[in-house]
C-alpha cells in the first residue's frame, strides 16, 4: 500500500475550480515534484495535504491513516515556504527547536537534536543569529531543518529555492536530495523549473490547469512527453503538426498522431542510416555555455542543440541538412 | 562655502524658533521673578513643589493617567484583535477601517463634542465613559498604523502556517510568534496613543469639563491664576511626553529580530 495517497482530489474557490481530480499514490521513501506553470495547482495540493486549505472534495491518508479534520499540527507534516517563514523574533536555534518544543521534547534531548540538525545544515556556527543576519540560503537551510526536526512523516517543499541565485541554488538542489536520501523520507517538491525536477526527483508529476497532465521518472518525462504541453514546457522541443512534418520529411509517419516532437539535441549534421531529413537555413545561434542553440527556417522552423567544441561552426544565412533518428520522432497525443 | 554658512543660519533660526516658547516655559516653571528682564532674576524649585503639594494635581494627574491608559488599554484588547483578524483572514474589509481611519481625522473636536453630547446626554450613560468611548475611536489611526506597519514587515499568514504545521495551537502561534514580532510597533502605536489623548484637552473640556478634571483642564484653571505654576504643568508634561518618546525609540530600536514601527 502507498504511504501517501491522494484520491479525487477537487478544489474551487467559487466558481473557479484549480483542481480538478487529482490522484497520487506515492512510496515512502520517494522524493517527488509537483512540476507545472505558475498557477496550475501544485501549491494547493501542498497546501491541502498539509490541511492548510481545504478540499472542495477528495481524500487524502497517509500511512492509511484518513487527513480528513485532522489538524495541520497534528498531521505530522512538515512543510518548507519559498519566502522561509522563519520566525524573526527567535535565533536560529530557537526557530530549530520550536517544533520540539510544542512537542515537549526534553531540554537535553532537545539541544543534542537541535545540535545534530544544525550539524546536519552546515549552520552550527550560526546558532545565535537572528534570521535577518543570514543569507537567502542560509534562511532556506533553517526552514529545512526546523521543518525536518520534528521528524515528519512528509516534507512538503513550496518552491524553497526560487529566490536564489543559480549557484546556491544548484548547491541546495545536491544537500537536499542527499539529505533525503540520509533520511529516507518522503518530500514533495512544487517547482515551476525543470531543471530543478530534473535534478532532484524519483518522480514527476507534471500539472496543467489544475490537472495532472503526465506522471513519470524524470527520464520518461523527457523523452518521451506525452503532449504538446510537456513538450513545451519541459525542454525546448521542436513541435509539429503532422502535415507539416510529413511534407518536410517527404515521407509518411505511422500511427494516428496530429503533431509531432523532436528534441533539438536529438537533431544532428551528420547523416547516419535510417535517418529523416530537416532542411533550413540557419537564421540564429545562441551559445549558452556548453550548448550552441541554432535556428533554422526552411519550410517550418526548428531549432538544433550541439555540444560547445572546438571548431563548431554554422553559418548564418547558409542552407543545412539536419538529420534526426526516426525513433526520436516523438508522436504526441 | 558660503552657501552652507546659509543653510546653516536658517537651520538655527528654525530651531530657535520652535524651541524658544518651549525653553522659556520650562524657563519660567523654574524662575523666581521673570517680569522685567531679559533672563529671570533667580531659579527656584518653588513651582514644582507646590505643585507636588496640590492634591487637585495630583488628582488630576491620576485622571488623564486613566482616562488615556483606560482608553489604550481597551483599544488594545478590541481592535488590536480585530486588525489581526482582517488583515490575516478578511483583507477585503480593510477598506473599511482605512475608511474609519480617514474619518477620525477629518472630524473636527468641536463637531465631536457637540455630536456627542446630543447623542449620550439624555440616555443615562455618565458622559465621561462617552468620552473614553470616543477616546478609543479617536486612537485608532495610531493603532492601526503601527499593528499594520509591523504586519506588512512579515507574512504573517505564514508564520502561523509554519508555526501550526510543527504542532503550535493557534493560540500557541499567536502568543509565541505573531505577538512578539508586531510587539514593538504596537508598544510604540500604544505610547503614542496613550501620549495624544494625555494632552487631549477639546473633548473632555466640552463633554465633561470641571466634573472630572484632568491635567489639561487643571492647566486651563491655573493659566488665570498663576503663569508659573500652569508653566510647572507644562514642564512635567514636557518631560513626560520626553520620556515616553525617548522609551519609544528605546524599543523599536532594540527590538532583536522583531519588526519595528
Amino acid at each position: 500500500m502507498s504511504y501517501l495517497i491522494i484520491e479525487g482530489l477537487h478544489k474551487k474557490y467559487g466558481q473557479v475550480s484549480v483542481l480538478t481530480n487529482i490522484h497520487m499514490e506515492i512510496q515512502k521513501g520517494e522524493f517527488i515534484t509537483l512540476l507545472g506553470p505558475s498557477g496550475c495547482g501544485k501549491s494547493t495540493i501542498l497546501r491541502i495535504v498539509a490541511g492548510l486549505t481545504d478540499a472542495s472534495a477528495g481524500k487524502i491518508s497517509i500511512e492509511g491513516k484518513d487527513m480528513n479534520g485532522v489538524q495541520p499540527k497534528d498531521r505530522q507534516v512538515g512543510m518548507v515556504f519559498q519566502s522561509y517563514a522563519l520566525f524573526p523574533n527567535m535565533t536560529v536555534h530557537e526557530n530549530v527547536a520550536f517544533g520540539l518544543r510544542m512537542q515537549k521534547v526534553n531540554k537535553t534531548d532537545m539541544e543534542q537534536r537541535v545540535h545534530e540538525m544544525l550539524a546536519l545544515v552546515h549552520l552550527s556556527e550560526k546558532a545565535n543569529a537572528y534570521p535577518k543576519e543570514l543569507s537567502g540560503g542560509q534562511q532556506q537551510r533553517v526552514a529545512l531543518a526546523r521543518a525536518l526536526i520534528v521528524r515528519p512523516k512528509v516534507l512538503l517543499l513550496d518552491e524553497p529555492l526560487s529566490a536564489l541565485d543559480a549557484q546556491i541554488r544548484k548547491k541546495l538542489q545536491a544537500d537536499l536530495r542527499s539529505i533525503q536520501r540520509k533520511l529516507n523520507m518522503t518530500m514533495i517538491l512544487v517547482t515551476h523549473d525543470q531543471e530543478e525536477a530534473m535534478a532532484v526527483s524519483d518522480r514527476i508529476f507534471v500539472m496543467n490547469n489544475g490537472s495532472i497532465a503526465q506522471t513519470g521518472t524524470p527520464t520518461e518525462i523527457y523523452t518521451r512527453p506525452n503532449n504538446e504541453f510537456i513538450a513545451n514546457f519541459i525542454g525546448h522541443y521542436n513541435v509539429f503538426p503532422r502535415q507539416s512534418l510529413e511534407k518536410m520529411l517527404g515521407k509518411s509517419l505511422i500511427g494516428q498522431s496530429t503533431k509531432f516532437a523532436i528534441r533539438p539535441e536529438a537533431l544532428h549534421l551528420d547523416q547516419r542510416d535510417g535517418d529523416l531529413c530537416l532542411s533550413g537555413i540557419a537564421k540564429q545561434s545562441l551559445m549558452s555555455g556548453n550548448i550552441i542553440r541554432t535556428t533554422f527556417e526552411g519550410e517550418m522552423t526548428f531549432t538544433m542543440e550541439q555540444l560547445h567544441q572546438q571548431g563548431y561552426s554554422i553559418e548564418m544565412g547558409k542552407s543545412y541538412k539536419c538529420y534526426v533518428a526516426q525513433e526520436d520522432v516523438i508522436a504526441l497525443s | 562655502m558660503k552657501k552652507r554658512g546659509l543653510a546653516d543660519f536658517f537651520f538655527l533660526l528654525l530651531v530657535g524658533y520652535l524651541l524658544l516658547p518651549v525653553l522659556a516655559t520650562m524657563l519660567y516653571a523654574f524662575a523666581t521673578k521673570w517680569n522685567k528682564s531679559i533672563l529671570p532674576e533667580g531659579l527656584t524649585l518653588k513651582w514644582l513643589a507646590t505643585l507636588f503639594r496640590d492634591t487637585d494635581f495630583i488628582q488630576a494627574f491620576g485622571r488623564s493617567v486613566l482616562l488615556a491608559g483606560g482608553a489604550v488599554s481597551i483599544a488594545l484588547l478590541v481592535i488590536v484583535p480585530a486588525i489581526f483578524v482582517i488583515v490575516l483572514y478578511f483583507p477585503k474589509y480593510e477598506k473599511w477601517i482605512q475608511m474609519a481611519v480617514v474619518m477620525v481625522y477629518s472630524f473636527p473636536g468641536i463637531i465631536l463634542a457637540v455630536g456627542l453630547i446630543r447623542v449620550y446626554s439624555k440616555i443615562g450613560i455618565p458622559m465621561i465613559f462617552v468620552v473614553l468611548g470616543a477616546y478609543v475611536v479617536g486612537i485608532l489611526p495610531y493603532i492601526y498604523q503601527g499593528t499594520r506597519n509591523s504586519l506588512r514587515n512579515i507574512d504573517a499568514r505564514q508564520l502561523l502556517d509554519a508555526a501550526q504545521l510543527l504542532g503550535a495551537s493557534k493560540r500557541q502561534a499567536f502568543t509565541k510568534i505573531l505577538l512578539p514580532t508586531v510587539y514593538p510597533g504596537l508598544f510604540a502605536g500604544a505610547l503614542l496613543s496613550f501620549s495624544v489623548l494625555f494632552g487631549e484637552f477639546v473633548l473632555i473640556n466640552l463633554v465633561v469639563g470641571s466634573r472630572f478634571e484632568t491635567v489639561q483642564i487643571y492647566l486651563m484653571k491655573k493659566l488665570s491664576t498663576s503663569g508659573h505654576i500652569a508653566s510647572a504643568v507644562v514642564f512635567i508634561y514636557l518631560v513626560l511626553m520626553g520620556l515616553l518618546t525617548f522609551v519609544i525609540a528605546i524599543v523599536t530600536k532594540r527590538s532583536k529580530g522583531a519588526t519595528n514601527l
